[in-house]
């Protein structure tokens, strides 16, 4: 009985040790529920993939609502638990505050040993370098931003030639007021959609250095001119030339009045062409970046960062490596954006917007992102009150910048 | 002494049969409440692993610094103003019309009353696009009607969206207020009601002489139960403007939200909960001590 007891108690032994070899291997990735489906298919295809061809690895999905996903890493932050692999944007905002808390394991080495430098488009790959104590993250997406504009409408009011300036720009947005069509749309409600504007024109007047300084409030927005100047002008795009009413509606409905023609112009992100596509003919359409004058492309990265608490790093720089190789990438091209991250996919039978997308990729090697991707949290609350202030007329543009500054001195 | 004999001891059962309650109450209201309170005296960011003690210093900011409190503050005391107003006085109104032997009287009370079991959020998803400047219901009337004039960017322009908010909530909340009038209106005693009449008091004078003394009690449990649901006001703010144009329509438990689980300064978050906390006790614990009184005087 006892020999028979004994037994029992090693097999069991042996089989919890064998059970926690095989946990020794498991990976967790904590990500969003796309909102596309396809999406969500081709992360849940990496994970098996990766687990057919790497034996007694499990890879675990966990995905969540982007509020739920960002409460569940906080929560991750304070305990000695938490994913291996987390998505989380690029920047010095949300995903910087993650990696400040020190949730972000530094990546060198892993880019040294696997040469992602080698396989990664550098605009993409960029965002991994703008952090202090090495480089964070491994590109998941990259969204590259732009105006997109009706063919007809610009015809109708007589534009024939993309801008090449933001003076020209301005210019034709004139062209199509005195033709009776407003500009551009945007949704105010939510605030980050007006806030592209504020964004893109602000490297118009500012400028590269200087746009980056004031976003990472090394210089007072109060004593540049140039952020004055910017408010100004965003005051002249609200007043004339963006299709109005736009404080009272969203995003989703700017786009359906920009389907409806009523509208010449929209700023989106290159995800728009799929939209495009579903709701109507996408030839109809064309795309040029913001003319800002600097070389740089308006946009931001989703990223794969890897947890400090991970009890498996290597493994979760092997999977991340499997995800951003060129195989892979190529499998899944246009299930996560309409460009991969990866330098070395080809993209076949392309339509001209698409290929339009893919030259304004190639063309850029810098990027500048989106104010509340760059801003702290608090600023960013603030930089939208300000913007919509100044857009709605109910503040001065001349007082602008200097409100948002009175913010960011009070911080300290 | 015997389990039997404790079970048998009057203060025992009190306490086998109150303490599941005292401590679920303790652990998840009780609990939580000190713990803002604490809160509101440290700086958090829900990732740093430790809360540091920053004494008066959140309400300092939120005070002097904050360009949106005092906005949120306005906004609430006006939310809760026109709260007491408008719901019950169109509710009591619903009820006297509905407490009269009308044809289909059971159905229009259901009817009023739907929108109260409405989710707020689906009732401010609904008068969005009720509101919307270029397809909505109100636009197309005003349209049709040749009022083109008349149609306002109702939830983007600032000096109408709080108001514009405050109609959705009125059409949710009414039906709550008329059904409390309702139950106070079947308590007026017919017989005073009658000896009105053959004294020859008008309809006036018998709903102010009878009929209102006589539902003073709901008017009280109506009037608290506004003011308290309205200084919490949240979901449809959140809903239909989510505070704007520009914070413009900001209310202080939204924004104790947008601090704590947007802004993630839960210190900040938690001062301004304490607030709206202390200004809610300063109407509830009267209305207590009233209700209280009145139990012992009965």
């Amino acid at each position: 009985m006892n020999v028979k007891f004994n037994s029992i108690l090693l097999g069991g032994l042996a089989s919890t040790m064998l059970i926690g070899a095989a946990n020794a291997q498991d990976l967790t990735l904590w990500t969003l529920n796309f909102s596309s489906q396809a999406s969500n298919d081709a992360m849940e295809k990496i994970a098996s993939d990766f687990e057919a061809a790497n034996p007694g690895v499990d890879v675990e999905i966990v995905t969540r609502g982007t509020d739920d996903h960002k409460t569940a890493l906080r929560v991750a932050a304070g305990s000695d638990r938490g994913p291996d692999i987390y998505f989380s944007w690029a920047g010095l905002g949300l995903g910087g505050e993650y990696i400040k808390a020190g949730l972000s394991l530094p990546l060198d080495t892993y880019y040294d040993e696997y040469k992602w430098d080698e396989e990664l488009a550098p605009s993409a790959a960029s965002f991994s370098r703008i952090y202090e104590g090495g480089r964070q993250g491994v590109p998941f997406t990259f969204k590259g931003e732009a105006l997109y504009y009706n063919k007809a409408l610009f015809e109708k009011a007589g534009i024939t030639d993309l801008p090449a300036n933001y003076d020209e720009l301005v210019a034709d947005a004139e062209k199509l007021k005195a033709a009776g069509i407003p500009a551009i749309t945007f949704g105010g409600t939510v605030n980050w959609h007006v806030m592209r504007l504020m964004d893109v024109i602000l490297e118009s007047t500012c400028g590269a250095e200087k746009h980056d300084a004031l976003m990472n409030m090394e210089v007072s927005w109060a004593s540049e001119s140039c952020a004055t100047d910017a408010f100004v002008e965003l005051d002249k795009w609200s007043q004339n030339y963006i299709l109005s009413p736009f404080m009272g509606i969203d995003q989703a409905q700017s786009f359906n009045l920009f389907l409806a023609g009523r509208a010449a112009m929209m700023l989106e992100g290159d995800w728009l062409v799929g939209q495009l596509t579903e709701a109507g003919n996408i030839d109809d359409y064309g795309v040029f970046p913001f003319p800002t004058g600097t070389d740089r492309l308006y946009g931001f990265a989703e990223y794969h960062y890897i947890s400090t608490k991970s009890e498996n790093p290597d493994l979760a720089a092997k999977f991340l490596d499997y995800f951003i190789s060129t195989p892979v990438q190529q499998a899944t091209l246009g299930q996560f954006s309409t460009t991969s991250i990866n330098k070395n996919v080809v993209y076949e039978n392309l339509r001209p917007i698409d290929q339009k997308w893919l030259d304004i990729f190639n063309d850029y090697s810098e990027v500048y992102m989106n104010g509340d991707q760059a801003f702290p949290l608090d600023v960013t609350t603030e930089y939208f009150r300000v913007i919509n202030e100044v857009a709605s007329g109910n503040t001065a543009p001349a007082d602008a910048a200097a409100l948002l500054q009175t913010f960011i001195d009070n911080r300290s | 002494m015997t389990p039997k004999r404790v079970l048998a001891d009057s203060r025992a059962q009190a306490v086998l049969l109150l303490g599941p309650a005292v401590i679920i109450y303790a652990v998840f209201a009780l609990y939580p409440m000190v713990d803002v309170v604490v809160l509101s005296f440290q700086k958090w960011n829900g990732l740093d692993p430790v809360r540091q003690f920053v004494g008066t210093s959140n309400y300092v900011d939120i005070f002097t610094k904050d360009p949106v409190f005092w906005v949120a503050f306005r906004n609430t005391i006006i939310w809760t103003v026109l709260s007491v107003i408008f719901p019950p006085i169109i509710g009591l109104l619903l009820a006297l019309g509905l407490n009269q032997p009308i044809m289909g009287r059971n159905t229009l009370r259901a009817i009023y009353y739907l929108p109260v079991i409405i989710a707020p959020i689906a009732v401010a998803t609904m008068w969005r696009w009720m509101y919307d400047p270029f397809f909505g219901l109100f636009v197309q009337v005003l349209s049709a009607a040749g009022l083109q004039s008349w149609v306002q960017d109702w939830l983007g322009n600032r000096d109408i969206a709080l108001y514009s908010a405050f109609v959705a909530h009125v059409w949710q909340s009414v039906g709550f207020s008329m059904v409390l009038f309702l139950a106070g209106l079947q308590g007026v005693n017919r017989t005073l009601v009658e000896a009105a009449r053959i004294d020859g008091a008008g309809r006036w004078n018998v709903f102010r002489f009878v009929t209102l003394p006589a539902i003073k009690t709901t008017m009280t449990i109506v009037l608290v139960l506004s003011i308290i649901s309205s200084l919490k006001a949240f979901d449809i703010v959140y809903g239909l403007t989510g505070g704007g144009p520009a914070q413009s329509t900001q209310m202080l438990a939204l924004w104790a939200f947008t601090q704590s689980m947007q802004i993630f300064d839960f210190g900040r978050g938690s001062a301004i909960s304490v607030v709206l906390l202390l200004i809610t006790l300063a109407v509830v614990v009267p209305y207590l001590r009233w209700t209280q009184k009145r139990e012992e005087l009965e």
